[in-house]
């Protein structure tokens, strides 16, 4: 059973969260970058790392890790910011995410991928696109737009208000 | 093939909307100076052009009532129906309504009953100004004011020129075609009619076929001067007999053509009528006229002259209006050529990059010196000198004079005089100083409730004027000009000004004030910019409801401006409006909180003091301070902001002032000022409090830009603060 919505095969950018091997949709990726310097915007809830300079554009970050529900992201050499692009009410955004190191791009045809699990991932299981097979590896294909929904970024303000 | 009309539609409504405030200001000129033809041309093109683009795109509703209104314009413009006050006023509502329509088709909204029946109304009104004047005989007594042409006598009404050729026997022989001279003065505007005359040519057996024969009366409409005209026939001139007439020639001028021609002086006449060089009216009353003179030789002299005066051109004052207005003409579409419609969000985005570019080659200046090669060191100056200068141009390029803006008002002013019975006008001076695009777009509705404000509470009537002493004629003024990077913006009126006891007692009565207080002009006249506050006996339907004036200054302040009002009980009220110049680059002032850096703009900050060991050790109790005998609200930013790691050995307090309040806020490090792009945080961080933006410093990272005014709320409410953590 393959997941509806993917009909071709598409390239994916692969990415490691801990020991876990993501993926998302190629077309989303602007462009990786090293972890630079953060500056936290205060009043934010912890997920929300801060923004970066990217060519003179301010940048948000995200932490995936604690977004997941892992610990956070420490910064090592392998640290990087994926730029990505969502749409947010049908507005785009440049979105940066960290990773805890990006591994390459495969490419996927949609018997490939099969509907994500209900159960047994910490993620929220709206975040899951589908699930990759390759070898004898999963891959968890992201659902950007829905991670970042406004939704989420309502709870987001939520939180910040508990902060204050 | 579908073609998307929805962009082009989105250009119809801008470009409707500058017609249409054109066509605003060519009203407002015609109140003043009804005759003017070029006035009245272009009120005429206006109406043409929305009918037109409405048409391309089917926006069939403006195209229906534009066409209506361009019918009257028309005939107006032909001189047929005379302008005066009634018809100005039904075209300024027939713009208004135009302008509705234009709305509803922007936003798809369809044609409600009260506007169909509006139209209705309007184009009835548009009829019995057509129709109930049509024939009226004043049409030659139509006289221009301009003085340019005030020469003797009657002028002719028709605005077209009137070109009266005797071609040389000789044209054929001397290789040349008739039809070429009129193909080529076609091109130069639009020929009315032409009435060949063939009274020369002899019967069959005498004519000689390589004779030319031919005479031409041509009516023409044309923008070109007398020369250009005359130039057409530059290579007939030789032997030919050519009157070139310029639109509203004297009659005389006519009649004395007539008679220097060969031609029986009926048939002339009936050419020039037909050709609508002159009407009949004309015709008989310049014949009666020559009739009762003297006749004889002496009229004979009389008229030789004047036809010498004729074709040696003497009619300098003509000739000048003629090209005045023409140079006039060409000035307006030089200019139009000249300018250039941008997407603003291009610009913004070159602006953002020159800021880049800017703050760039201050790092590379600052590697130079490190590395101590004083080759880079002066390449690296000199880039960066050109970049601030290129930084310095594209700011510009978002910088638009006000005076548009400001003759906008010319019509708010008129319609309140209108309504109210009051004898207003509106001076405008310093309409060429130039401030960014965005702020001018947001001053708009601030300076309409001052401006209505002024001649609505402001301006008496004109009999309590005439008791108090004042000219029955009162002013509203708006003026702007530069002062020390920041551009103030006056709204002033010569009315009763503001009544320091009405405001007091309303102060009381809202507990903004006790009665014991004594408080100065200054401070008393800015109550009235507190909300609910209005001290209009009378509420109209434009203004003494109480709201306004709060708005405005909630505005004003948004654009990081300051507002202040002046007034005495006899000469009247100034609203003082200062804003920044733009809002992309501020002068800011840079601190540290726990390794982070924060702006506060630099026109906030008032001083900057020592955070004392004992205020810090009082700091738990309360928050604020003592200084020097006042009392300092403060925020320490460390706990607003719930910033983590050491505290700071030694803390500062920043002490700001806004909104005429003062406040204090307590950071770990001073690190001077800073010339700051402001950059947005975007929708993520939309709702976060006490944050205003952000910027690119020095060394590549970004400082977070402090919402003062949102943080001085809560010094006010010092308990918010102490609760945090």
């Amino acid at each position: 059973m393959s997941v509806a919505s993917i009909t071709e095969s598409t390239q994916y950018l692969t990415f490691k969260l801990d020991d876990e091997v993501f993926a998302l949709d190629i077309s989303q990726v602007r462009e990786v970058l090293d972890f630079t310097t953060l500056t936290k915007v205060p009043r934010t809830p912890d997920f929300m790392r801060g923004v970066i300079n990217l060519r003179g554009s301010v940048v948000p970050v995200v932490d995936m890790r604690l977004k997941f529900g892992m610990t956070k992201t420490e910064q090592t050499v392998n640290t990087c910011v994926i730029i990505a692009e969502i749409t947010l009410d049908g507005e785009k955004l440049i979105l940066g995410a960290l990773a805890d190191s990006v591994q390459e791009v495969i490419e996927l045809d949609p018997d490939q991928i099969e509907p994500g699990p209900r159960i047994g991932t910490r993620l929220n299981t709206d975040f899951i696109k589908g699930m990759g097979k390759r070898d004898d590896e999963f891959i968890i294909i992201l659902e950007v737009n829905r991670i970042f929904s406004s939704e989420e970024l309502a709870a987001a303000h939520a939180a910040k208000d508990e902060v204050a | 093939m579908e073609i998307d009309l929805s962009e082009a539609r989105q250009t119809f409504v801008t470009e409707s909307i500058e017609l249409l405030q054109e066509m605003e200001g060519a009203l407002l000129r015609l109140e003043g100076s009804p005759g003017d033809q070029e006035t009245i041309n272009s009120l005429f093109r206006s109406a043409h052009t929305i009918k037109g683009s409405s048409g391309v795109l089917g926006i069939e509703s403006v195209e229906r009532f534009t066409h209506a209104v361009e019918n009257l314009l028309c005939k107006v413009r032909e001189n047929e129906i005379r302008i005066d006050k009634k018809i100005i006023e039904v075209l300024f509502e027939c713009r208004d309504h135009i302008q509705v329509l234009v709305d509803c088709a922007s936003s798809g909204a369809g044609l409600s009953q009260g506007l169909l029946s509006r139209e209705a109304e309007l184009v009835k009104r548009l009829g019995s100004c057509i129709g109930g004047r049509g024939d009226a005989p004043d049409k030659t007594t139509e006289k221009e004011t301009s003085g340019a042409e005030a020469g003797e006598g009657r002028l002719a009404a028709t605005n077209a020129w009137h070109i009266s050729i005797r071609f040389n026997g000789d044209l054929f022989r001397n290789g040349m075609d008739p039809a070429s001279f009129l193909n080529y003065l076609a091109g130069l505007g639009e020929t009315i009619s032409i009435t060949p005359l063939f009274e020369r040519m002899p019967a069959a057996p005498e004519m000689d076929p390589e004779e030319c024969y031919l005479g031409l009366e041509v009516d023409f409409r044309s923008e070109f001067d007398k020369k250009t005209i005359e130039d057409v026939f530059e290579f007939a001139r030789e032997g030919s007999v050519i009157h070139i007439l310029p639109p509203h020639s004297r009659v005389e001028a006519y009649m004395d053509m007539i008679r220097s021609l060969p031609e029986d002086f009926l048939l002339l006449g009936e050419i020039l009528i037909k050709g609508g060089a002159l009407t009949q009216h004309e015709l008989d009353e310049a014949l009666d006229m020559q009739k009762g003179e003297d006749a004889g030789a002496e009229q004979h002299k009389r008229l030789l002259g004047e036809i010498m005066v004729n074709e040696g051109m003497i009619y300098p004052e003509v000739v000048d209006a003629a090209l005045e207005r023409q140079k006039l003409s060409q000035a307006s579409r030089s200019k139009e050529a000249r300018t250039m419609r941008i997407d603003a969000n291009k610009l913004d985005s070159l602006i953002n990059l020159v800021g880049e570019l800017v703050i760039s080659g201050a790092n590379m200046g600052q590697h130079a010196r490190r590395l101590k090669d004083g080759w880079l060191t002066e390449s690296a100056s000199i880039m960066s000198r050109l970049v601030e200068e290129i930084r310095d141009n594209a700011m510009r390029m978002r910088m638009v004079p006000i005076g548009e803006t400001f003759s906008r008002f010319n019509r708010v002013i008129r319609d309140i005089g209108r309504d109210s019975g009051k004898d207003i006008e509106l001076k405008i001076s310093g309409g060429e100083t130039e401030l960014d695009k965005t702020v001018i777009e947001k001053i708009n509705d601030p300076l309409m409730h001052l401006v209505r404000n002024a001649a609505d509470h402001g301006i008496e009537m004109p009999e309590e004027r005439a008791s108090k002493g004042k000219a029955p004629k009162g002013t509203v003024r708006l003026n702007a000009y530069h002062d020390a990077g920041s551009i103030v913006i006056e709204v002033s009126d010569d009315g009763r000004g503001l009544s320091r006891e009405r405001i007091f007692k309303k102060a009381c009565a809202l507990g903004l004030l006790s009665p014991a207080q004594t408080p100065s002009d200054s401070e008393l006249f800015r109550l009235i910019f507190e909300p609910g506050f209005s001290t209009a006996e009378q509420v109209t339907k434009l203004s003494g409801r109480g709201v306004g004036m709060d708005v405005v200054k909630r505005n004003i302040e948004a654009l990081r401006g300051a507002v202040d009002v002046e007034s005495d009980g006899r000469s009247g009220t100034t609203v003082r409006i200062r804003l920044p110049l733009t809002l992309a680059i501020i002068d800011g002032f840079m601190v540290g909180v726990g390794g982070s850096s924060y702006v506060i703009p630099l026109d906030m900050v008032v001083e900057c003091v020592e955070f004392s060991e004992a205020e810090r050790r009082a700091a738990n109790r309360r928050r604020y301070m003592n200084l020097r005998g006042e009392m300092l609200p403060y925020i320490r930013l460390r706990d607003f902001f719930g910033t983590q790691g050491q505290e700071a050995r030694f803390e500062n307090i920043v002490v700001v002032r806004c909104a005429g309040q003062k406040a204090g806020f307590v950071v770990d490090d001073l690190y001077g000022e800073v010339q700051t792009v402001i950059k947005p945080l975007g929708r993520v961080y939309r709702d976060v409090k006490g944050i205003a933006g952000a910027t690119i410093t020095g060394n590549g990272k970004v400082a977070l830009i402090l919402d003062a005014p949102a943080l001085m709320e809560g010094a006010g409410g010092g308990a918010t603060a102490s609760n945090l953590n």
